[in-house]
């Protein structure tokens, strides 16, 4: 006898309000127990099918079956209800609530007026944190807690309403390598538990480490589902694409000219008013892609947002071209002609209600060229500007007037990165450029910043991503506790020996 | 000043803080559910004639202020429906409570009384005469309605999800949280308050029914709501402290000792700074006044 699937959707369609096809007919299995990987490029609809799924949207056409049975979801409600439950590629968290509160809400246990007794969801967390090894603090307010914990609160979330099916939406693109394994490790568990898991990604390395099989979308369909032991990464990507992917960077040896970006002596305060930054000094040269490699959290994300005037340095200077921009505000910066590709694109480099138009010209409405007369935006000129972006870009956008939250998540960081490069900066600060971009777009990305060196300009690159690093850098250097081990050649190291200076060595000792 | 002048001073502001404790208190529920309403001061003008009307019918002050009540939730419902389901913009639809107030007022008070601009409420709320002035039995169970709704906000199961709705409508939805009911009955229950104070004011404080009887007052409780840093709790001490400046300014009017206009500037000057003072920055509630779609 065939075992029925657990979960079954047969000819889904779904057509937004606004016209936009996203899916158009598709079939989908999942097995009971199985980590099933779900790939596709940047709006092939992967997000849109699994809100269906979880019942935050309703398909147009095709009906749902679980474990056979048919079902129609109302609302998340009625699919938690069934057991299937979905962590959003975009968090769904109450900032200003701790994990606690977050994670009881909707569940809290009693009634709705009576006063809200937390020591129950309390032990059964502890419990669960204890059992998977997964740990979040319960107690501090999420806004104040890193993406990653606030992930395994997001996960914990459906877990501790006791899921069979967890949807997972690139669960790991705002992840550091250490904790994609820590993750990979409770997944394994929880499919040992009997549970299953969708796992959406675009890294396919992943896909092929953690799935049974995967189901590859393009353009709203199915392209088939293969068993992973059976699948290549190149094999993936070709059903993705349609075409070979050469996931190849032409980087072409270059004398690097001038510095552009000095830092001299610099010391930044964290949140926590912690030293994040220690007395680092660095430069970044006209032609040069300097890389900044670590784990997260090591201070990054101080050092870029005292670079962009986005906080306050201790000590120390900045120097943009010679001129001292210690402390200027960001958009004395831009007129400097520095661009920035902040980390977190829903929170610093989008504003998701408003239009693509809007968005793409963001920082650029002061400009002459997009002024009709004083103080007024040529949209006209603003519009055909977008237009051009998303042509090159190759932006999947329902048009140029749709509101930027109805992007999917890949394309949206392609605007902000179609926006920075278009402002003809000289210096170019890209925190993780490609985070959630599908693989021909991470290709067209990294290519371009390469060809922003080649073209003289200065390129400051920090990405989670190692490869990303070793692949685009000239010059790199590893960051640990706010200070830099080493600064060295990518072609210079071993992997092992940036793996050491990540983990705290400094290079002069490597080589003793 | 005596101390006697200092008692009836207290009374007055008691009394005077009633409407707009109320109103705030039930804006500040609304907007942690996200929905903005500017329609309080149409509401307030209309449950005071409405209120009147049934108080005299029915022969009954308490009936009169649950006529209030239910004015105030007739608008809450349509304003309910018009923002959380129609997904219609915050503010319109309150100015066109605001104006339809003013229509309907004077003209009913014309239609139905037959006098022009103002009518004595006959039937009125039982109050406690003292020689400090009057004391109506709202102000407690104002106080109560307070405290009650600031810890059912901060202490229960509902308050945690018409938060969570105001905050972050997606991430109460993902939790099948029925956001557009909470959204909505928050809504009502808002505008409900609001009828209320507006019903106190015609049946048991000031005992007529005005054709501009509201006097901004819809305003300012939202003004307080905004200082208060959306805490019902800190919207009863605002709220009092307009009252009680009030109060003082009306003593010192005819004393002369200041200019006029500053004495009437006042109350709104020393609510503002004192409760500025205490809340310093709030934030406004993430989603506030922004309707939530799904696709
Ligand atoms: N709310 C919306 N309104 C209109 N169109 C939408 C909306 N949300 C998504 N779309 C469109 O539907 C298509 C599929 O989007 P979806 O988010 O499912 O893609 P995805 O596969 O998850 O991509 P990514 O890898 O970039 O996250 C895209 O073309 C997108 O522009
Ligand atoms: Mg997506």
């Amino acid at each position: 006898m065939k075992e029925v699937p657990i979960i079954e959707m047969k000819g889904i369609v779904k057509v937004y309000p606004d016209g936009t096809k996203a899916l158009k007919g598709v079939d989908f299995s999942v097995k009971q127990g199985e980590i099933h990987g779900l790939l596709g490029e940047n709006g092939a609809g992967k997000t849109t099918l699994m809100k269906i799924l979880s019942g935050m949207l309703h398909p147009t056409e095709g009906k749902i079956y679980v474990r056979g049975k048919e079902v129609r979801f109302k609302s998340p409600a009625d699919a938690l209800a069934n057991g299937i439950g979905m962590v959003h590629q975009h968090f769904t968290l109450v900032e200003v609530f701790d994990a606690l509160h977050n994670i009881i809400l909707g569940m809290e246990g009693h009634g709705l007026l009576s006063k809200i007794n937390v020591d129950k969801a309390r032990e059964k967390l502890k419990k669960l944190m204890e059992d998977l090894n997964f740990r979040v603090p319960l107690d501090v307010p999420v806004e104040d807690l890193p993406v990653g914990v606030q992930q395994r609160i997001e996960i914990l979330k459906m877990l501790f309403r006791d899921v069979d099916v967890l949807i997972l939406d690139e669960p790991t693109a705002v992840l550091t390598p250490i904790e994609v394994e820590e993750l990979f490790a409770v997944l394994r568990k929880l499919k040992a538990e009997g549970k299953t898991i969708i796992f959406i990604s675009h890294k396919l390395n992943e896909v092929m480490e953690l799935t049974d099989r995967v189901t590859v979308l393009r353009k709203g369909e199915v392209v088939g589902t293969v068993k992973t032991s059976e699948a290549t990464p190149q094999l993936l990507a070709r059903m993705m694409v349609g075409r070979d992917v050469v996931l190849r960077i032409q980087k072409p040896p270059k004398e690097p000219g001038e510095p552009i970006l000095r830092i001299e002596n610099l010391w930044v305060k964290g949140d926590r008013g912690e030293d994040a930054v220690k007395d680092l000094a660095f430069e970044v040269r006209a032609g040069e892609i300097f890389g900044i490699a670590g784990v997260e959290g090591n201070g990054q994300t101080e050092l870029i947002e005292a670079i962009t005037g986005l906080r306050r340095p201790e000590k120390g200077r900045i120097i943009l071209n010679d001129r001292d921009i210690t402390g200027r505000p960001p958009k004395e910066l831009y007129d400097a002609g520095m661009a920035h590709i902040p980390e977190d694109r829903t929170r610093m480099g989008l504003i998701l209600d408003m239009t693509v138009t809007e968005n793409a010209i963001l920082g650029l409405q002061w400009r002459k060229e997009f002024q009709r007369w004083v103080g007024t935006v040529d949209w006209g000129k603003a519009k055909r500007h977008t237009e051009m972006l998303i042509n090159e870009f190759e932006i999947v956008a329902p048009g140029v007037d749709a509101p930027v939250k109805s992007l999917s998540g890949g394309n949206q960081q392609k605007l902000i990165v179609a926006r920075e490069v278009s402002k003809k900066p000289v210096l170019i600060i890209a925190s993780q450029p490609t985070r959630g971009v599908d693989v021909a777009s991470t290709e067209y990305i990294r290519n371009y910043l390469v060809k922003l060196r080649n073209e003289g300009k200065a390129v400051l690159l920090v990405s989670a991503d190692l490869d990303e690093i070793l692949q685009l850098s000239d010059r790199m250097g590893i960051m640990y506790e706010g200070e830099f081990m080493g600064i060295v050649k990518p072609e210079e190291v071993t992997t092992e020996e940036i793996g050491m200076m990540m983990g705290g060595i400094k290079y002069e000792e490597l080589n003793k | 000043m005596d101390i006697g002048s200092i008692i009836s001073i207290i009374v007055t502001s008691l009394m005077a803080m009633v409407p707009i404790v109320l109103t705030s208190v039930g804006a500040v529920w609304s907007e942690r559910a996200g929905v903005v309403s500017i329609g309080y001061e149409g509401v307030l003008l209309m449950s005071a004639f409405f209120g009147a009307i049934v108080a005299e019918l029915t022969g009954s002050g308490v009936m009169g202020l649950l006529g209030g009540i239910a004015t105030g939730i007739v608008f809450g419902m349509l304003h309910g429906v018009l923002t959380v389901y129609l997904k219609g913009n915050h503010v319109i639809p309150g100015i066109g409570i605001n104006l339809l107030a003013l229509g309907v007022v004077p003209f009913g008070i014309l239609a139905y009384w037959g006098t022009a601009g103002q009518h004595q409420v006959t039937v009125t709320l039982w109050s406690w005469q003292t020689k400090y002035g009057k004391i109506s039995p709202m102000i407690p169970v104002t106080i109560a309605i307070a405290i009650i709704t600031w810890w059912v906000l901060f202490k229960t199961p509902l308050g945690l999800r018409v938060r969570a709705v105001g905050e972050n409508p997606e991430a109460a939805d993902a939790l099948g949280i029925n956001v557009e009911k909470y959204r909505f009955w928050s809504t009502v229950y808002g505008h409900a308050l609001a009828g209320l104070g507006g019903a106190y004011m015609s049946v048991a404080w000031l005992g007529v029914v005005q054709k501009a009887m509201s006097a901004g007052r819809g305003f300012i409780a939202l003004a307080n709501m905004v200082f208060s840093g959306w805490n019902p709790l800190v919207a009863l001490i605002g709220g009092w402290l307009f009252g009680f400046f009030d109060a003082l300014a009306t003593w010192l009017a005819p004393l002369h000792i200041v200019p006029g206009q500053f004495i009437l500037m006042l109350p709104y000057i020393m609510t503002l700074i004192i409760v500025a003072g205490i809340i310093g920055k709030a934030r406004p509630p993430k989603w506030d006044g922004r309707p939530y779609k799904r696709e």
